[in-house]
């Protein structure tokens, strides 16, 4: 009996072991450290497509999109601020990929806006590369107070040399930038050189005299006109004179050259939601929901009412970008695109206690789970550390014309450390 | 004040060229000139960045309001503490100055090699904002006064009147209207926003948003000659405090005996 | 009778005036040393293998180098002011004064070196923050910025500060007679520097989120910097001595050194 417990827990460790080395490589971009319940209960994104495939190559100046859907959670926590400031972005080493288009229901993203919970908008986000290098790109919404929520991610490689990024604008006004992440520099840096001359001119002015010993003697013996001469007054007044001449003289010009700017626009962006058919027609009751650590299953104990006119059959359960895919439903695994990455998608599936289709009008109580180290290597596993042991995610129900409809489901979590 | 007469010797001694004395308080000129060009650096620009740096580092931080008004009142703190000692100790007035070089240098070296080498910001989004007219204004107004309450007042107000003047002419290239995706922004708001800032975004701006009165668009006047107030308040401020921190003076050393010296009498 | 020695011939066994820079150079160069290093490290691993505390590679690229700093840090510390004060001058009173202010423009050299490792730590490292987590997800205290920020270049400061407050103390009669407060601000100002890394961290996980850097959770970094003003203090403290007691018992009104 011994013998076999500790075959099976050697087994174990040894299949950990193998799975943390093989999860590593998915390495993430910090958002592992936040906080379970942040992850689940906030944003769900699905249908995501980028242009290139997962571990695609593509070159600097070559531009990569993203597009999908983003769900706001109806039960936001209540630790973070709800999102009526947030913003549309890419989450990516920082500018590695430059931004070129972001929009949200087809709304131009470049400011701020505010989203209703409970609602799920279109994304697109359209990047150019621009720094070599082996890059995870995700979608992202930055939310105020809680800082970056991000979306799935794939690896592009970008070829080419940093050197030949070019991204050229026009502006109101007809001047043409050939590149925005030039232009205007060599106007700052000569206008810095001139002024740190002017600087140095006047410290050396001093220091190439004795400094400490005889002028902290000449301090304490007063002897004002020997410190500061009249050369020194005189040369001290024309400086005087000189920078404020540069100053207004500077600004004259510039007021000449650019005669037509205009301030940081500071203002937000609204977006209506659009009504999704999608909602609402599936409705779900969390009874009891339980995360079995040894096994890394959550097992959520649910009652299902079909309130649509056609029998539905349930077919994913994703949370914190995480997806359990029922792999019984085709219609489920057609939505999982070839490329998808891997480390997302659960080997084992969804296992569903009752899965024949749910009827129109029928209430139907079942059991689902959802078992994947990725619980672990996610480190969702750790709402055990949490203040907060809750758990949000969406589930998609198909029917057998290929029509989806999406549904939250949500409340506390209990871990469970025993087998039953 | 006069010296006494060993002090008046010296004087004399360290005056005669190429002899000893004058070697060594040369040596000591420039030891402590280098001291303070790394110790002013390190200080100038942690205060500094850390209370008026996120709207230096990037261009499209740098609005009419906040940054107009805050970089002047952070950019006077140090130097005018500095400006006692050095000025009504050593007839220096060169605290502005110093202080204003040494920020310049020690951005510059940071933004090249943390914000463009090392996170791929280009220098169009990272250049940092022009302080040196200002600061040297104080210390030229305090050389031409030696008088504390008038370089308050005209030295104080010089740091923040000369800001938006000095900086005009390297950011109004980037105040020019851009159309993009059919919005209205400029050439600073277009380079903060394709420049992904993966953990700061748009709404994270410190900016003008606009309010009922703006007084006609007179926004960067507004906030020059608020800021401008301000600065001769903390200039005196911080004269003071500089004061206060070259005129500490000692403590009994415990350990005194342990090196060979007397201790200290208690006082009858 | 006056003190003066116009006429005296020279003792034959002055040294002529020099100051060794090695020391200081030699620490200037092993500063540079590790803060390049540092900084290339920086360029390749933290993009790399920095940007997920929660991944294994973390560790081994990022997490062992924290853990060898934290041992050998303190180590050198009580090693470097062990030995100034083991040996230390227990006879100060007996010190001439020509001794004296050779020791004195030598720990005034050595003062660059503690302005350059604060220059590391207080411009060049510093801002590198900013520019890394206004970029990057921050997931723990434990980042390839503040690993050699905090965690490197601070207790380089502290170690050379430290040092040279002990040989001050234990070397230099005149701020071994009486502890300098201004001295002991530029000393101990910049150390808690490091402790206030713990409320940094505090705001960091519960109170602000958002990744400005102008925020309260930074202020005290802000306030303990304050303190080197006080060097301006130390300078006119030292220029005081040097003017009304040691230099004139070392020179005559020639200008000549005398001892």
């Amino acid at each position: 009996m011994k013998h076999n417990k500790m075959a099976r827990l050697y087994v174990k460790l040894v299949m950990m072991l193998v799975l943390f080395s093989v999860a590593g490589h998915a390495l993430a971009h910090g958002e592992r450290n936040q906080e379970p319940f942040l992850r689940m209960k906030t944003l769900h994104w699905y249908d995501i497509k980028w242009s290139v495939a997962n571990e695609a190559t593509v070159q600097v100046n070559d531009e990569v999109t993203m597009t999908g859907k983003v769900h706001f959670f109806t039960r936001w926590p209540d630790q973070i601020n709800k999102p009526t400031t947030v913003f549309l972005a890419n989450a990516t080493p920082g500018p590695v990929f430059v931004r070129v288009g972001t929009w949200l229901n087809d709304i131009p993203m470049i400011q701020s806006t505010g989203v209703e919970l409970g609602r799920v908008y279109d994304f697109k986000v359209i990047l150019k590369a621009r720094v070599p290098g082996r890059h995870h790109v995700h979608p992202m919404f930055n939310v105020e107070s809680a800082g970056g929520l991000v979306g799935p991610g794939i690896w592009i490689t970008i070829a080419g040399d940093w050197e030949d990024f070019v991204y050229s604008i026009e502006t109101r006004t007809g001047v043409q930038i050939e590149n925005l992440g030039s232009y205007g520099v060599e106007n700052v840096v000569k206008w810095h050189v001139f002024w740190v001359a002017v600087a140095v001119f006047w410290l050396v002015w001093w220091i190439r005299r004795p400094l400490l010993v005889n002028r902290f003697l000449l301090v304490k013996n007063n002897a004002w006109s020997e410190l500061i001469t009249k050369t020194d007054l005189m040369v001290g007044a024309l400086l005087i004179v000189f920078i404020i001449t540069v100053l207004i003289v500077a600004n004259k010009y510039t007021k000449e050259e650019y005669p037509r700017t205009v301030p940081l626009q500071g203002g937000k962006v609204e977006v209506n939601y659009v009504p999704n058919p999608e909602e609402g027609q599936v409705l779900i009751k969390n009874h009891t929901a339980e995360y079995y650590l040894p096994g890394r299953t959550v097992t959520i104990d649910l009652s299902v009412t079909n309130n649509s006119d056609k029998a539905v059959t349930l077919g994913e359960f994703t949370s914190a970008n995480l997806r359990f895919i029922n792999q019984d439903s085709e219609e489920a695994m057609s939505r999982v695109d070839v490329g998808y990455p891997d480390e997302l998608i659960a080997n084992k599936g969804l296992v569903i206690s009752k899965p024949s289709p749910i009827l129109p009008g029928e209430t139907r109580r079942m059991q689902v789970e959802a078992t994947d180290v990725a619980w672990e290597t996610e480190r969702l596993s750790s709402l055990l550390n949490d203040p907060d042991s809750s758990y949000g995610a969406l589930l998609f129900f198909y029917d057998d014309e290929g029509s989806r409809y999406t549904a939250e489901v949500y409340g506390q979590i209990l871990p469970t450390f025993f087998d039953k | 004040m006069s010296l006494t007469a060993e002090e008046a010797r010296l004087l004399k001694a360290i005056s005669v060229p190429n002899s000893d004395a004058a070697k060594i308080v040369r040596n000591l000129d420039w030891i402590v000139v280098v001291v303070l060009l790394f110790a002013v650096t390190a200080a100038f620009h942690i205060h500094f960045m850390l209370t008026a740096g996120d709207w230096d580092f990037w261009v499209d931080w740098k609005d009419r309001m906040y940054w107009v008004t805050l970089t002047p009142m952070i950019l006077i703190i140090i130097p005018a503490a500095l400006s006692y000692p050095l000025m009504a100790k050593f007839g220096l007035p060169i605290s502005g100055t110093l202080c204003g070089l040494c920020l310049m240098i020690g951005e510059w070296i940071s933004r090249i090699s943390g914000f463009h080498l090392w996170a791929y910001f280009p220098y169009s989004m990272i250049w940092p904002a022009i302080v040196i007219p200002g600061l040297m204004l104080m210390d030229l107004f305090y050389m031409m006064f030696r008088n504390v309450f008038l370089t308050t007042i005209f030295g104080g107000a010089s740091v923040a009147l000369a800001f938006a003047p000095a900086n005009w002419p390297i950011l109004a290239p980037y105040h020019i209207p851009v159309v993009h995706m059919n919005q209205l922004v400029n050439v600073a708001d277009m380079i903060g926003y394709s420049f992904t800032r993966t953990a700061t975004p748009e709404y994270l701006r410190f900016i003008e948003r606009g309010t009922l009165r703006t007084f006609g668009g007179e926004s960067t006047l507004i906030s020059t000659f608020f800021s401008a107030f301000v600065c001769m308040i903390l200039f005196y401020m911080w004269w003071r405090i500089g004061q206060f921190l070259s005129n500490l003076g000692t403590i009994p050393n415990q350990l005194k005996t342990m090196v060979g010296l007397e201790a200290d009498k208690d006082e009858a | 009778m006056s003190a003066i020695q116009n006429d005296v011939v020279k003792p034959q066994n002055i040294k002529p005036w020099g100051i060794n820079y090695k020391p200081m150079i030699i620490g200037m160069l092993i500063i540079t040393a590790i803060m390049l290093t540092a900084r290339w490290y920086q360029q390749w691993a933290a993009w790399d293998y920095g940007l997920d505390a929660s991944d294994p590679i973390f560790d081994v690229y990022w997490m062992t180098i924290f853990w060898a700093q934290i041992i050998i840090e303190p180590i050198i510390f009580v090693v470097f002011v062990g030995y100034l004060w083991l040996t230390r001058d227990r006879h100060l009173n007996k010190l001439s004064k020509r001794e004296e202010l050779n020791k004195m423009m030598f720990w005034i050299s050595m003062l660059v070196v503690y302005a350059f490792s604060f220059y590391f730590a207080g411009s060049f490292y510093a801002e590198q923050d900013a520019s890394w987590h206004q970029t990057v997800v921050r997931d723990t205290s434990f980042t390839p910025s503040h690993i050699f920020l905090f965690y490197m270049c601070m207790p380089v400061f502290i170690i050379i500060g430290f040092s040279l407050f002990f040989y001050a103390i234990t070397r230099l009669p005149f701020f071994a007679e009486k502890l300098s407060v201004p001295l002991l601000l530029v000393v101990c100002g910049p150390f808690m520097l490091l402790p206030t890394v713990g409320y940094n961290e505090w705001g960091h996980a519960f109170w602000l989120m958002e990744e400005y850097f102008t925020v309260p959770l930074h202020w005290g970094f802000v306030f303990f910097g304050w303190s080197i003003i006080a060097l301006g203090g130390v300078v006119v403290q030292v220029l005081s001595y040097l003017t009304g007691d040691l230099l004139p018992s070392v020179l005559n009104e020639k200008g000549e050194l005398t001892s």
